[in-house]
């Protein structure tokens, strides 16, 4: 029983890891619907900032994600500037370009850490704890914790301010939006910058638990991707659930099958959802199509 | 609108010029001169056995990107999964011969028909799913591949992987001479180019080019499109497997890391077809002339100075590809061709 409810929690906890680095994804993905295979790499990026304040510095992880996360957004902006504002409606197009921007980010990371591999685990994140049987690690509580928030403030942002129904009101119909006096190209932007930001945030955040390696997103993209589709597309709230259940179900298969079927699991989850509800648990039935059909 | 830019001109693919269908004579003869200039660098580098290498895996590689095109670019479905192929061809043929003293020769065809089977098994739930959804799902194949190769250590070796000993003899595919090889893969190059040159005139390739332009207006012209599209996966993920079990012959080692690897396998091949034009004849095998001898170069002039640079640079070239030649090479010279003759034209 003790084991079981251990299992659930770790679970909970990496449903939450999982919960923040699909947030930014949601954003890119669910909402702005651009096929961002780079978004493992913007973490990454994330961790890697936080690392280098950390060690060169002395910041905390803590601090330096207000540092991080507005610089990660600006790679971002530049990366929808250059990159994907010209290539809207492709979105074949997109996924090469993305691939594309995954290799470089991972290859200069790569060139940049001279291949080592940097953990501050040891010095901040060890601490622990305990309720009765539960062992609970401290900052993957604090990540639990982000992800709500952050996951409040999403749902707010979208719901009740201009900016965010504007943003709304592109994806649906980008000429009616238009119609409607919205800066459509100034809203992608803004979008995919904060999904971007995001992204760095959640880098920062996961410093202390990750070891960090220029390949790092790449445990990251399949699952986020897994979560936003399983959640619904641009569903803020399906996101966080769909994080938690990832997260769940593969403690479970890790604990009581075999620690490697990790990817096969967020994989099967991710088939079984589109082929029985492609618009995912809390998404809207027909929404998965909107964005990809022509628009101009 | 747009849609139309980087499609509707590629339909006509080499013929396009003619404006036209090519007769079955010209199409075969322009494959004949095709291949051999393809053999030319061959011949001269004969003696060169760095050279030999880098050839013997542009003539591999480009096969592998004309068999990915058969149904990434004629059928418009960008798989990025097709790395699972590579490894059934590379692990069966291997696994065979190592445990059952099977001749490649004999096992390469049952075992690229399994990859086939497989292929339409599996594509039969992910094409109900379309863009960027399919590329996702067959990008996770690759990911569940890796790791049944790197567990299933009774057919795989696991992480060990597999190796194959060296006993050289036409009949163990295994040559004691670099040009054999270049020889092995310049006959897969130009077996899948010409299935793709007599696919590109059959009524299944016209079929995945109506897909490719228009799901739902080829499926109410009465097209079986889910049929058409499994049988363009079957065709291409069969061609692949046989390029992994070549792949697995001349390496003589395989592990999951190296078969299963993204960037280096199962995106390359979208990526050559890409440089070199996505849908037309030429393009993929193109793409591979181009960027494996620049890779090699690349590689070996930076690796030491900065690691990765040499996949920077190529992921590099992907973006701006995407961005500015949708087409490909063979798009850039169509485009130049067509200005010239527009020109020419318009100054009688």
């Amino acid at each position: 029983m003790d084991q079981i409810l251990n299992v659930l929690v770790f679970g909970l906890l990496l449903g939450g890891i999982y919960g923040l680095v699909s947030i930014g994804l949601n954003l890119i993905f669910g909402v702005v619907r651009i096929v961002n295979f780079a978004q493992g790499e913007l973490v990454m990026f994330g961790m890697f900032g936080s690392y280098y304040a950390f060690a060169y510095l002395g910041i905390n992880p803590y601090l330096s994600v207000f540092i991080v996360a507005p610089l990660v957004g600006l790679i971002g902006v530049a990366m929808q500037r250059l990159v994907i504002q010209p290539l809207h409606n492709e979105s074949n197009m997109q996924i090469f370009a993305t691939f594309g921007l995954l290799m470089m980010f991972q290859n200069i990371m790569l060139g940049v850490s001279k291949g080592e591999a940097f953990s501050i685990g040891g010095q901040v994140g060890s601490s622990v704890i305990t309720v009765g049987d539960l062992r609970i690690s401290v900052v993957r509580l604090v990540v639990f914790g982000a992800t709500t928030l952050v996951t409040i403030g999403l749902h707010l942002f979208l719901g009740h301010t201009m900016t965010g129904k504007s943003i709304r009101a592109v994806t649906q119909d980008k000429r009616a939006a238009r119609a409607m006096g919205i800066n459509v190209e100034r809203t992608f932007l803004l979008t995919f910058g904060v999904g971007a930001a995001l992204a760095g945030m959640a880098g920062a955040l996961l410093t202390p638990i990750y070891s960090i390696t220029p390949g790092v997103g790449g445990n990251f993209i399949l699952a986020a991707f897994a979560v936003v589709v399983l959640g619904g597309l641009g569903s803020v709230w399906g996101a966080y659930i769909g994080g938690l259940i990832v997260g769940v179900v593969e403690a479970f298969a890790g604990y009581y099958i075999d620690p490697a079927v990790k990817n096969a699991t967020w994989f099967l989850i991710f088939l079984v959802v589109l082929i029985v509800r492609p618009s995912g648990l809390m998404g809207q039935v027909g929404a998965e199509e909107v964005g990809f059909r022509e628009q101009n | 609108m747009n849609k139309t830019d980087n499609t509707g001109d590629a339909v006509g693919g080499l013929s396009r010029a003619d404006s036209g269908i090519e007769s079955g004579q010209r199409a075969f003869v322009k494959y004949v001169l095709g291949m051999a200039a393809l053999l030319l660098p061959l011949a001269l580098l004969v003696d060169d056995a760095h050279w030999l290498n880098i050839i013997a895996f542009t003539y591999l590689m480009g096969g592998l990107a004309a068999a990915w095109n058969i149904i990434g670019g004629f059928g418009g479905q960008f798989s990025l999964g097709h790395g699972v192929f590579f490894g059934i061809g590379a692990y069966g043929a291997a696994r065979l011969y190592v445990a059952y003293d099977l001749s490649p020769w004999l096992t390469v065809l049952p075992v690229a028909a399994f990859a086939a089977a497989l292929a339409m098994l599996i594509s039969w739930p992910t094409f109900r799913l379309r863009g960027p959804f399919f590329a996702i799902a067959t990008l996770a194949f690759n990911e569940v591949a890796f790791v049944i190769a790197h567990n299933l250590t009774s057919v795989t070796g696991g992480p060990r992987g597999i190796m194959i000993p060296f006993k050289a003899g036409l009949e163990n595919m295994i040559f004691r001479e670099r040009w054999q090889y270049a020889l092995l893969m310049f006959g897969f190059a130009a077996l899948v180019i010409g299935i793709t040159v007599i696919l590109r005139r059959s009524r299944l390739g016209y079929y995945l080019l109506a897909v490719r332009e228009d799901e739902d207006a080829a499926r109410a012209s009465g097209i079986d499109v889910l049929g058409v599209k499994l049988r363009g996966m079957a065709l291409s993920a069969g061609l692949t497997a046989i390029g992994g079990t070549l792949f697995a012959m001349y390496l003589r080692f395989i592990d999951p890391p190296t078969i299963f690897n993204l960037q280096e396998v199962g995106v390359k091949f979208a990526l050559l077809s890409l440089i070199g034009g996505i849908g037309t004849i030429a393009g993929p095998l193109l793409g591979a002339a181009l960027i494996i001898p620049f890779e090699n170069f690349l590689r070996a002039e930076l690796a030491n100075a900065i690691p990765g640079l040499s996949l920077a640079i190529l992921g590099l070239l992907m973006v701006l590809a995407a961005l500015f030649m949708k087409r490909g090479v063979v798009g850039a010279i169509e485009d130049l061709v067509a200005r010239l003759r527009r020109k020419a034209r318009g100054g009688k």
